[in-house]
């Protein structure tokens, strides 16, 4: 029976320890809120009524521009109608503000070069063949380093290659003649590894020198954010103004497209005209008579325009689209049409100096306020007291570990949740301890109590941590802001509570009530530290012997 | 608590051992006159000069940098000419060092702010990134308060009908009626003493809730158990055991505010007096002021209240009035609640989910067991 007893606490004992040293043994430790360390949160809204879809677009947006700048724990959410994007930790607060509030505009591009994959893979596939051969192979090598193989991917790659020595200085007059004539001699040419070396590397263009004018190089992405294709792209020719709307379909044969819709007159359909005879056939400033649709920096599709003159309500892109790609295409191109503009409504920057004192503040108040907890507990109940202190070094190891694991951001409301929840626990053990108190005082042992007191004890302990639940869930649910973080850790915190009162207490009290050093100490003992009537002693004495 | 020494044991022994005998539910008028009064002033207060809203629900700019040895004059002029309004420049100084908090009236372009953040890191000869700026759109925190009250108001839901399933309809309406009370004097003592209202406010008011009613629920469960004791063969009316309930339940209830209140003082006193984390202070101090209203509340009003609407029903009604015509109006029921104490302890031993004992021991058999009538 002792051993059944005790399988509890052993358990949890080891959890809390198991958990608390895995935790701290991978240098986990619980990711700070940016008012803790500082960064940047911004709330931002759209500025006009806008769709579902068009919000969740804009939210996607958000996330890749966020990913672009490199913070550890980003977190973009959509609560009703706004958008929330936290940023812990963010180098560069101006620039991220500017990132995050930017409205994101679909453009048409022509295609002056495609090449697949990444430009990563390009320069590998690059200095592997000029360190193997330096001789004009290229076919060959071209085609065993980057699978697509026909031949005019290949003049694309050999064109990308002469990008850093002839770009800077061809692209901005006419980009035709870097497609047409450098082929051969970069490629047959030994330079190419000078060239990496004092010219500046190709690269993505980055976001803030997309502009519109501009000569510019941009992937396009698949589902994981790998690049797929690589494009050099020429001034944009029109917005997605022109668009109406846009919808997948499935054609007779089974393959998905999407159906374009553009608007009436010179902003729609006629500019969009302008355009198709620029590259059907192939012109100029459009020469591989594609037209890249681009939003906010990311190659979407890439079309082939087939005719030079396009009614309005008839516009279609084919190729072997998925069914999630056709969808996300026409999104994209809906997106487009009616782009969301978002204004901030709150902006909040956080200096790293400041989020650091408040950690440091709540941090020391927290331990202190925790330290006097448990000098009162045990000046009040004694021996019992060390059982709170026991159990509240268990509660906080596992607490600890579930907020290092979860990855979710502690705020300084959430700490005040954790603080509060503190005197939550507390009370789950005065309960108890009082309730052991009564029992007791009615004459019965202490061995005898412990159980009984526990079983009406629980009751109460789980009837009043289920309405902080009940209360945490629901400010969760139907807040905004701190006030989620606060109830977040409240929760959590309330849902330990139960677990330690039921496999750690419960245990713990009995098996410092079968032993007589605790019961009888005149110190520590037990049932002093409930009861110093006499009766009760001779009680709790009577149950030891 | 002037109540005769009973038994030579001091008011501290007889706290600590339950078995004081204040009349809780007789006191109720003197309580709720007390704490109407409270209201009232709050409420006057509220109407009159409102509350303090910090910028999240008005909107409004405020950064806050290093001072650097700028001193608050040379912060404001510096201010002045960038063309704000209502600019106001607070220096704070805590743990020895001295930070400049400006506060500006919402600004036309959400850009701006960070313009006047450059200029302030100018100023002061700190980097940009170390100025901190909370700037907030005037219609955001209308959004913000709105939600809140959504947020509130199922969250009084859900706690009636939780309470109503858990226990009775009856505990729930006091419940209620304590948790109004606990908001209306924090929000009363906010307005009167004029604190800032921000986010944190929100948050430590909501969690008073909480608190209040997680209280609550530890004194009626207590209540629910010594239902049992008042029946036809009990000389004790439901007052009566509501009042020994609670006399029975104080300890405890001093205890959880007691543990409660010493962390939420160390935010208060060490976090933001000696460290100067101003969040901290937000949280903290509406924390207390609630955590005292809500500890008094579940005390003094919730259960006394449950008490005078039990005693409507017809079932504990004509008790009374039998008990006090067999007694005579005169006796106080004192005695009654005295004697109750014992059996209020052997309660438990009748109760149906009570597990059998673990020491050898048998328990001795109780004068009065029958009473389990619901």
């Amino acid at each position: 029976m002792r051993r059944k007893k005790l399988t509890p606490l052993v358990f949890i004992v080891l959890t809390a320890a198991v958990s608390l040293g895995a935790v701290l043994v991978s240098g986990t430790s619980p990711q700070l809120g940016l008012d803790l360390q500082g960064g940047v949160s911004v709330v931002l809204q759209p500025t006009k009524e806008s769709s579902d879809e068009a919000l969740s677009q804009t939210i996607e947006i958000i996330r890749s521009r966020v990913d672009a700048l490199g913070v550890a724990e980003p977190e973009i959410a959509r609560q009703g109608n706004s958008v929330v994007v936290e940023l812990p930790g963010v180098k560069n607060q101006q620039r991220a503000l500017e990132l995050v509030g930017a409205t994101a505009e679909l453009r048409f591009r022509p295609v002056l070069v495609a090449i697949p994959g990444s430009l990563a893979d390009l320069t590998t596939s690059t200095t592997s063949t000029t360190a193997t051969d330096g001789s004009s192979t290229t076919a060959s090598d071209g085609s065993s380093t980057t699978a697509a193989g026909d031949s005019t991917t290949i003049t694309a790659i050999n064109n990308l290659k002469a990008g850093p020595t002839t770009t800077t200085t061809l692209a901005p007059e006419t980009t035709t003649t870097v497609a047409g004539d450098t082929t051969t001699t970069v490629a047959g040419d030994t330079t190419t590894t000078t060239v990496a070396g004092d010219t500046p590397p190709l690269e993505v263009t980055p976001r803030e020198e997309d502009l519109p004018e501009a000569t510019v190089i941009l992937e396009e992405l698949d589902g994981d954010g790998k690049a797929v294709n690589t494009y050099q792209l020429g001034p944009s020719l029109a917005t997605g103004s022109i668009v109406k709307t846009a919808s997948a379909q499935l054609s007779q044969n089974g393959q998905w497209s999407v159906a374009l819709e553009m608007k009436g007159g010179a902003s729609g359909i006629d500019a969009f005209n302008a355009i198709a005879a620029q590259c059907s056939p192939p012109s100029a400033t459009c020469p591989t008579g594609r037209l890249a649709i681009v939003l906010d920096s990311v190659v979407k599709s890439a079309p082939t325009i087939q005719t030079a003159s396009f009614s309005a309500s008839d516009i279609q892109i084919t190729g072997s689209f998925s069914e999630s790609e056709a969808k996300d295409l026409a999104l994209v191109l809906r997106y487009g049409s009616l782009p969301v503009t978002l204004e901030p409504q709150t902006v909040q920057t956080v200096s790293p100096t400041l989020g650091e004192d408040s950690l440091k503040a709540g941090l020391a108040a927290g331990l202190l306020g925790l330290a006097l907890v448990c000098l009162y507990m045990i000046l009040y109940y004694r021996a019992l007291g060390i059982v709170v202190v026991l159990g509240l070094t268990v509660w906080a190891s596992l607490l600890y570990a579930i907020i290092s694991k979860l990855g979710v951001a502690l705020s300084l409301s959430g700490v005040t949740g954790i603080v509060v929840s503190v005197g939550v626990t507390v009370d789950s053990y005065v309960v108890y301890f009082e309730r052991l108190k009564d029992e007791l005082r009615a004459g019965r042992t202490l061995r005898s109590s412990t159980e009984r007191a526990f079983t009406r004890a629980f009751r109460t302990i789980l009837a009043a941590d289920i309405s902080s639940f009940i209360g945490a869930a629901l400010l969760f649910t139907l807040t905004v802001g701190p006030v989620r973080g606060f109830a977040f850790f409240l929760g959590i915190s309330t849902i330990l509570d139960v677990v330690v009162a039921w496999f750690f207490t419960r245990p713990m009290v009995g098996l410092l009530a079968s032993n007589n050093l605790f019961t009888n100490s005149p110190r520590l003992g037990v049932a002093r530290g409930l009861d110093a009537s006499p009766a009760a002693v001779a009680a709790a004495t009577g149950a030891a012997r | 608590m002037t109540s005769p020494v009973l038994r030579g044991r001091s008011i501290w022994g007889r706290l600590y051992h339950g078995e004081t005998d204040i009349k809780f539910v007789g006191a109720l008028k003197k309580w709720a006159t007390v704490s109407g009064i409270v209201i009232v002033l709050g409420l006057v207060s509220l109407w009159q000069r409102g509350l303090n809203l910090g910028i999240d629900f008005e909107g409004g700019v405020v950064w806050e940098v290093a001072a650097g040895g700028v001193s608050v004059a040379d912060a404001q002029d510096a201010m002045a000419s960038e063309g704000l309004t209502g600019v106001t420049v607070q220096s704070l100084t805590a743990d020895g060092k001295t930070r400049l908090r400006v506060q500006a009236e919402p600004l036309a372009d959400a850009g701006a702010a960070q313009d006047i953040s450059a200029k302030l890191a100018d100023l002061t000869g700190t980097d940009v990134n170390d100025v901190s700026l909370n700037s907030v759109g005037p219609s955001w925190g209308q959004e913000i308060s709105r939600k809140a009250l959504r947020a509130l108001i199922f969250f009084l839901i859900a706690i009636t009908l939780y309470i109503t399933f858990r226990f009775e309809l009856r505990m729930a309406i006091p419940t209620l009626i304590a948790l109004v009370h606990d908001v209306l004097i924090t929000v009363g003592v906010y307005s009167i003493a004029g604190f800032q209202v921000t986010p944190a406010t929100v948050i430590a008011i909501l969690t008073i809730l909480g608190y209040s009613i997680y209280d609550g629920i530890v004194v009626f469960d207590k209540v629910d158990e010594n239902t049992k004791l008042v029946g036809a063969g009990n000389s004790m009316t439901y007052s009566d055991m509501v009042d020994l309930s609670l006399n029975q339940v104080l300890m405890r209830s001093l205890n959880t505010s007691i543990t409660a209140l010493i962390p939420v003082g160390s935010l208060l006193v060490l976090g933001s007096f000696v460290l100067g984390a101003t969040t901290l202070q937000e949280f903290a101090l509406a924390l207390l002021i609630g955590l005292f209203a809500g500890a008094y509340s579940s005390i003094f009003i919730a259960s006394p209240l449950l008490a005078v609407l039990k005693e409507r029903e017809p079932r504990y009604r004509e008790l009374k009035r039998r008990l006090s015509s067999r007694e005579g109006a005169t006796l106080p029921p004192v005695t009654a609640a005295a004697d109750g104490i014992p059996d209020a302890k052997a309660a438990p031993v009748a109760s149906p989910g009570s597990l059998p004992t673990l020491s050898g021991r048998p328990i001795p058999p109780r004068p009065r067991k029958k009473g389990k009538k619901r």
